[in-house]
């Protein structure tokens, strides 16, 4: 298993590409926390980002043989998850971002944010924080949003996103930089 | 997170670069200027504080335990092999048809045309063969241009009558009475 973890990208997928399933399943393995966790950035719902990411494992299997290796593997396999989630942000624009808050109220969730150090008044400043920033994110434009998630939550880089997102770099840093000044903005209100 | 505004202002020249410089996505002359600039500057060495305090605290997600994972990998791996079982069950489907289909194909076709060609001939006709172009209203009949019609061959009819009763002895003139009757009126 060690040794099958240690296989490059284009291996297993020419492997998959041949009918070999297993192949396909070590790219699950390798790419499901980063795949869900996109999906999740997207939707901010866990069955949700569940149910996205496994669908575009789905769709990547199916479609496998049409992967003709011009970029990675990761590059063309984030482009089904990000084009799936925003498919699903277009059905569902309200829903997803809106329910944040009182999914967090609700169950708690505060804990990125709510380490055991944080005193009470720190907890409830990290909150704010959060809301300001899930605001800031929902009202961006789609694209702009697409390109600070895929890079700073995803850890792309700025070439792979373009190539996600089938723009130029140049534009990547103009929305990287356009949507840092509307968190910027949002946050420095926040005293 | 302490209760301040989390980010500074930086130079507004600078900022862009500044973003580029904490992803590690500038060249390395632009990172050397940045460098020098941050050497000076206060407010962009704040900025640049700010963004590696505030984004790595917004980038984190809440942690999913090892049975969630487990749990998603077992299920796309269930519908990975659901998928695969639906494409194959439809090839076996049609894997054994393939090879008579085509010619089972044409013969039904055949005896469909035939069977219509049969039993259909005078259905066929009418598509095969051109309708009769319309008459147009004026030059149809009706009943007073019958009447009409009907009147003119009755005056046929007498013409015809009136010649038959005329005596055939009334011999027809000759040539010379001709022109010697035209002499007299002349």
């Amino acid at each position: 298993m060690a040794e099958q973890e240690e296989v490059r990208d284009e291996e297993l997928v020419a492997l998959a590409q041949q009918g070999r399933r297993d192949s396909f399943e070590l790219l699950v393995r390798r790419y499901m926390e980063k795949a869900f966790h996109i999906a999740f950035n997207f939707t901010r719902d866990t069955e949700t980002a569940k149910d996205l990411s496994q669908d575009a494992f789905l769709r990547a299997y199916a479609n496998i043989k049409q992967f003709d290796g011009r970029s990675s593997f990761y590059t063309w396999f984030y482009r089904i998850v990000v084009n799936l989630c925003l498919d699903h942000a277009r059905r569902h624009r309200r829903v997803s971002w809106e329910s944040l808050d009182q999914m967090a109220e609700e169950s708690g969730e505060q804990r990125q944010f709510a380490d055991s150090t944080f005193a009470p008044d720190e907890h409830a400043i990290a909150g704010e924080t959060k809301r300001r920033v899930d605001k800031t994110l929902e009202s961006m434009p789609k694209k702009q949003r697409t390109a600070f998630l895929l890079r700073n939550h995803q850890g792309l880089s700025i070439a792979d996103v373009a190539k996600v997102m089938k723009t130029t770099e140049g534009t990547v840093r103009v929305y990287l930089h356009r949507a840092v000044a509307a968190l910027r903005q949002s946050l420095v209100e926040f005293v | 997170m302490k209760n301040r505004a989390p980010l500074a202002s930086a130079c507004k020249q600078y900022e862009e670069d500044l973003v580029l410089h904490y992803y590690g996505e500038n060249g390395q002359d632009e990172r050397r200027k940045i460098e020098n600039h941050l050497a000076d500057c206060l407010s962009c060495r704040s900025f640049l504080d700010d963004l590696r305090r505030l984004l790595p605290q917004i980038t984190q997600i809440e942690k999913m335990p090892q049975s969630f994972w487990d749990n998603y990998y077992r299920q796309t791996v269930a519908k990975l092999a659901d998928y695969e079982e639906r494409k194959f069950s439809w090839r076996a489907f049609f894997a054994p048809m393939r090879m008579w289909m085509v010619p089972a194909f044409g013969t039904v076709v055949a005896a469909v045309l035939v069977v219509g060609l049969m039993f259909g001939k005078d259905n066929i006709k009418l598509f095969v063969e051109p309708r009769a172009e319309k008459i147009p209203q004026e030059i149809m009949a009706d009943k007073n241009q019958l009447e009409f019609f009907e009147s003119m061959e009755i005056i046929e009819a007498l013409g015809k009558l009136e010649a038959q009763d005329e005596p055939k002895t009334e011999a027809t003139p000759t040539d010379s009475t001709r022109v010697s009757g035209n002499a007299q009126i002349v």
